[in-house]
Order: structure tokens, then sequence, then C-alpha cells
């Protein structure tokens, strides 16, 4: 029998029974459609985040460094700094690479800063102010926000390079505000200490509790001159122009660098960002758990409908088999109608999570997240690979749910299936 | 006892056993026969006698006990399923007692449902089943589903099924057994108009003496064993 004919049959076969095809084609909805949106609710907080990360934080797609700089980098710098001349050749090469959209430098520090009455630790990171604006305008760009919301190199110039910028917890610890004078102190790469005085350029929220009162900008020279160490850098970060590119052009460049002779490690973004990763975690876990038990619920309304359905029509299927009907193609009949009801409930989920994330998106809701400071809306994507498993998922569920009673109803022996009452 | 080396189906010594809990119940006791091309042939006999059992060998639905089944000379007993299914589905039609049709579809498409089983083209199918429909007088009613026909048409729509893919036999198990005097007389006729128009055998049971009188040759079955074979015509 032709697939059409199989279908045809199948979709008289769901019309049979309006209310049990109607009670399970609505559970298989609703579940398609809390998937779909919880997806799509991730997906946008995946990517906020990741814009966050590669953009606000300014990650870049790639950060290039000494082999073991991440782990031994502070208790040596001197070891883990690259040199002018290497920054330089590396520059150059990584610069040559299609995808790449901007390469700048940066350099770690930390330290104490004092407002001279009261001190506090900070961490800072030295960047090369136009770079990193443009870094940061990333986020603005992919966001459609009017300005970079998080600021933190806005203000910074290297025509000024004793102009830093702090984030609000910081600055509110020391009670310091733009234009107020400060002083740093740190050692130099040899070990001594160095103290610098500095302008306070820009206050910013990083948006994080737990870097809000730590973290500040500075321009690179002003870092490389607290730590003595003239035209060196200890890590490149690099933009591409395409995140999905990341994993491809971190391989060409690890070979291409190895081949130059540079003993390097290149990190990616979402490897640099603990919040990004953890995050995703969760919310994965998360998916799977909601996924588990929605494929569950589908598994049971599925074989419930289809077992009956079965069982009804115990005596057709011996007729069936009766007039020609192969044992498979009586599975397939079946198989098919489950399949049928997956896809029209799938379209049925899929309206419904149009019309559910219309609404969300418009309504203008906003949350403050756990470890957050600020408010963010409560939007929801399309996460068209995650709706396209589902469906696909769900319909291998339903199938094997249907299978399981069409085939023992196909295997049973026609004259037993004729005399059923 | 007709036999004849040429026979469309032969039956040799077949036996057919039940268990029912600790209870073996012989529906069949070596039963040997006979059937040839384009007889009309009835099978009677009191309840019990086996003669659904006998349907459903001569039906290939059902496999004996013991004995063997030829169909054209062929041993069916060695065909796989799939295997017999198919040559069941060419060569084999079938009317049920209850009719058997399925309810969600016209009876332009019941009819049609045994060549759309076999991979004939919708188009083809339907028209063919169409044909079929005109032949046993319902083809006004080729859109009408089941259960809007009475007990006379749905067993004519049955008949047409049977005939559809044009097969060397038809089984009719009691065809008449849920049917008033008149359509069972009226069902009887088509059938013998389509043996007689189309060669094709027909082979059914029933209980009402009165269907016998224009058949070519009665079988009577009693305790799982012919117990006459009358040659009429």
């Amino acid at each position: 029998m032709k697939a059409s004919a199989y279908l045809a049959i199948a979709l008289r076969g769901l019309l049979r029974n309006r209310r049990r095809a109607g009670v399970t084609l609505a559970a298989i909805a609703f579940g398609f459609a809390a998937i779909a949106l919880f997806a799509g609710y991730t997906h946008n907080i995946y990517r906020g985040l990741s814009l966050q990360a590669i953009h606000g934080e300014l990650l870049g797609h790639l950060t290039l460094s000494k082999r073991g700089m991440s782990r031994e980098g502070k208790l040596a710098p001197e070891r883990y700094l690259l040199s002018a001349d290497d920054i330089s050749r590396i520059r150059a090469l990584v610069a040559a690479n299609p995808h790449v959209k901007l390469v700048t430098l940066r350099l770690a520090l930390s330290g104490i800063v004092s407002n001279g009455r009261a001190s506090t630790i900070f961490v800072a990171e030295g960047v090369e102010p136009e770079a990193a604006r443009g870094l940061q305008d990333g986020l603005r760009d992919a966001m459609d926000l009017g300005a970079a919301p998080t600021g933190g190199v806005r203000n910074l110039d290297t025509e000024k390079p004793d102009h830093v910028t702090l984030a609000a917890g910081l600055a509110g610890l020391l009670h310091l505000k733009p234009e107020d004078s400060a002083v740093i102190l740190s050692n130099t790469l040899g070990g001594q200490a160095n103290a610098l005085d500095i302008r306070i350029a820009d206050v910013f929220n990083t948006g994080n509790a737990a870097t809000n009162d730590l973290y500040a900008y500075m321009p690179l020279q002003l870092v490389r001159s607290l730590y003595d160490a003239e035209g060196r850098a200890d890590r490149l970060t690099i933009l591409l122009d395409d995140v999905a590119a990341t994993e491809s052009v971190r391989a060409d460049l690890m070979r291409e660098l190895a081949a130059a002779g540079f003993d390097l490690e290149i990190r990616t973004w979402n490897e640099l960002s603990t919040f990004y990763t953890q995050v995703r975690g969760m919310f994965d876990m998360i998916f799977g758990f909601i996924f588990s038990i929605v494929l569950t619920v589908v598994l049971m309304s599925v074989a419930n409908s289809m077992g009956m359905a079965v069982v009804e029509r115990t005596r057709e299927i011996g007729t069936l088999r009766a007039i020609g009907l192969r044992r498979a193609g009586v599975v397939r009949l079946f198989v098919g109608e489950a399949a049928l009801l997956v896809l029209l409930g799938c379209a049925v989920g899929l309206l419904l999570t149009l019309g559910v994330r219309y609404g969300i998106n418009v309504a203008d809701i906003a949350y403050v997240p756990p470890n957050q400071t600020e408010p963010v809306p409560l939007l929801v994507d399309l996460d068209a690979a995650r709706i396209a498993f589902t469906a696909l998922m769900m319909a291998v569920v339903a199938a094997f749910a249907a299978w399981m009673p069409a085939r023992r109803a196909a295997r049973q022996p026609i004259i037993d299936a004729l005399g059923h009452v | 006892m007709p036999t004849s080396a040429s026979s469309l189906l032969r039956l040799t010594d077949i036996r057919r056993r039940f268990h029912l809990g600790e209870t073996v119940v012989e529906a069949l006791g070596g039963v040997s026969l006979d059937i040839q091309a384009g007889e009309f042939l009835a099978v009677w006999g009191p309840s019990g006698s086996g003669k659904s059992t006998l349907m459903n060998m001569l039906g290939l639905i059902d496999q004996p006990t013991s004995g063997m089944v030829q169909f054209d000379g062929a041993d069916v007993g060695a065909l796989s399923d799939d295997a017999l299914t198919d040559f069941r589905g060419r060569r084999i039609g079938f009317v049920f007692q209850s009719f058997n049709l399925v309810p969600v579809l016209s009876a332009l498409e019941n009819v049609a449902l045994p060549l759309q089983i076999q991979g004939v083209d919708k188009t083809a199918a339907l028209a063919r089943a169409r044909a079929g429909l005109e032949e046993v007088g319902l083809a006004e009613f080729t859109g009408t589903r089941p259960d809007r026909l009475s007990g006379g048409q749905r067993q004519r729509v049955a008949i047409a099924r049977a005939l559809i893919a044009r097969p060397d036999m038809v089984i009719a198990d009691e065809p008449t057994a849920n049917l008033d005097s008149d359509n069972s007389r009226m069902v009887v006729d088509l059938m013998r108009q389509m043996n007689q128009a189309h060669g094709v055998t027909f082979v059914f049971t029933t209980h009402d003496p009165r269907l016998l009188e224009h058949v070519d040759r009665k079988l009577l079955l009693r305790d799982g064993r012919i117990e006459s074979d009358e040659v009429t015509a």
C-alpha cells in the first residue's frame, strides 16, 4: 500500500474517536508548547549571556596567552607576559585570519586602591581604550541598545592614561565619583611596590554582584607603568565576525602559531565565562528534566490512545490481514496514525507557542536574576533547532508507543482477530 | 466427491485441533476435499460442525494441525506469512457474516481497499471500485459510509470488495446470517451471478436449506467430517 493511502486511512482513523484524539492532541500540543517556550526563553538567556561575555566582559571570542598563564600567571607574571616582539608577530599572524575583526591587548592587575582615608582591593584590566570600546560596542549593536549598558570602558582615553573607571560598588566603598582622585598600589614585575595617582573617569555597573565592588578598567599604559613592563601584555583578545567560527578559528590559529614556533594557549569565550557555563548547565538540566516529563506524558497519552484504538479495531485488523495487508502494513497503519497525531499536536503546539511568545514579549516583563544587580527583560526567542528536535523526539516516542500494541495486534492469528468482540 | 489433478484447491487429510484450557477440541477430523475452478459450492451443517474452521482453511487464514493445503498445486503451508498474505490478497476474496467493512471509509473506498493494499494507484483503484459497485447495483452509494447502508447493501459492498482484485475464489462464511430472507436470497443470487459472469469459484456456508437450491455442489459437514458431498448441477 502506498504511503498516501496509509496516511489517508490514518487520518480517518484519528477522526473515529474525536474526543480521545482531541485529548491526546491537546496533551501533545501543550507539552510541545511548554518545551518550545522554555527552549525559547533559555535561548534568549544564552544569547544575552554570550553577548555579555563576549562584548560586555570584553572576553571577545578567543583569548590568546602563553601556555599556563591562566594557572600560574599570577604567581610568576614575568614568565607569562608576552614580549613586545612576540606581540607584534602574533598580532600580525592573527589579524591575517579572514574571520578576525579585531585584536587587542590585555594586561590584568590586582592591588589596593585608596581614597586617602580608606583603601580596598581591586582587580583591574588594562585595555587599549579604542579597541576595547569597539569590542564593547558589539553588545550595543547586537542588542539594539542606545548605548553599551555596562559602559566600563566608555570614558577611557589613551590621551589620559591616569583616568580609570571603577565598578559602582568599588567606587561606593571609597565614596569615589567621576573626577575624584585616588591612589593605586601594586607590585612591579621585579617585586617592588609601586603606587600611582589616578583620576576617576567613570563609574559603571558590572551587572554582577560578585564583581561590582571589585572591578576596574584602566588604560594599558597605566598598568604597564605600574608593572614596569613597557610594551608587554599577558593576553590578546580576538573578536571574530561570527561566533559560529570560534572553534574553527581557534584550531587554525593554534596550528599556525605552533608552526611559527609559539607555545600558546587559546581559550574560547565560553571557557572563560564561568557564569555563562554555569547558567547554561543549570538551564540545560532543567530543560532536560521538563523535556523528559513531557515526553513521558506524550508516551503515556499516545500509548493509551493507540492501545485502545488497536483493541477496538482488532476485527478490522483481522479483515485487513485477510484481504492482503501484511503484518508490517498493520503496524505502519497505526504508527502512521500516531505520527499524524503528533504532527497535528506539534502544529497546534507551535501556534500556541507563537501566541504565548508574542504575549510575553509585548508584556514588557522584567525581573532581577540571582546574583544580578539590574532587572533584565523576560523575552522568549524561537529556538528552531530545539523545536525541530522536540517534534522529532515526540514523533519517535509516539511511533514507539503505537508500534507496541500494533505489533501485538498484527501478530495475533487472523481467525482470533476476526472473532474479536 | 469430484477429484482432479488440476484442482484449484485441494485439502488432504486436514485436521484442526484447538486447545481450550485442558480440553482439546478437534474441529476438523481428517477432511480431504478438492474444489474446481468456477464451482459454486455451499458448505452446510449444524452449529459446531466445523464449517467456519473449514472456511478458514479454504481461505488460507488458518493453519491445519496436520494435513496439506494445496492451491493450484502449490503447498501453501510452505509459504512465509508475507508470501501467504500476498497470495491471499491476489487470489482469494472474502465475504464475512458481519460484513467487516471499514466504517470510516466510503463504500467506494472499501471496495478499492484490496487494490490499494496491493499498491494499485488510487485513481485506477477507485475507477475499478466504481465499476464493481455498479455491477452489484450500488452505483449511487459510492460516497456512502457503511453505517448509512442497509444490511443487504453492506453485503453487496462486501461482495464487490471480495471481487475487486479478480480472485480465483471467494470465501463467504455465513454471508446471509445477519440478513432477512429477501436479502439473503438477493445476496446468494448476486454471488451466483458473479460466479457465472466472472468464473470465480464461490464457497459459502449457510444454515438455510432454501439457499442450497441453486448451488453446483453441497457439502454437508458434521462433527468435523464431511458427511456428504453432493454435486447438484
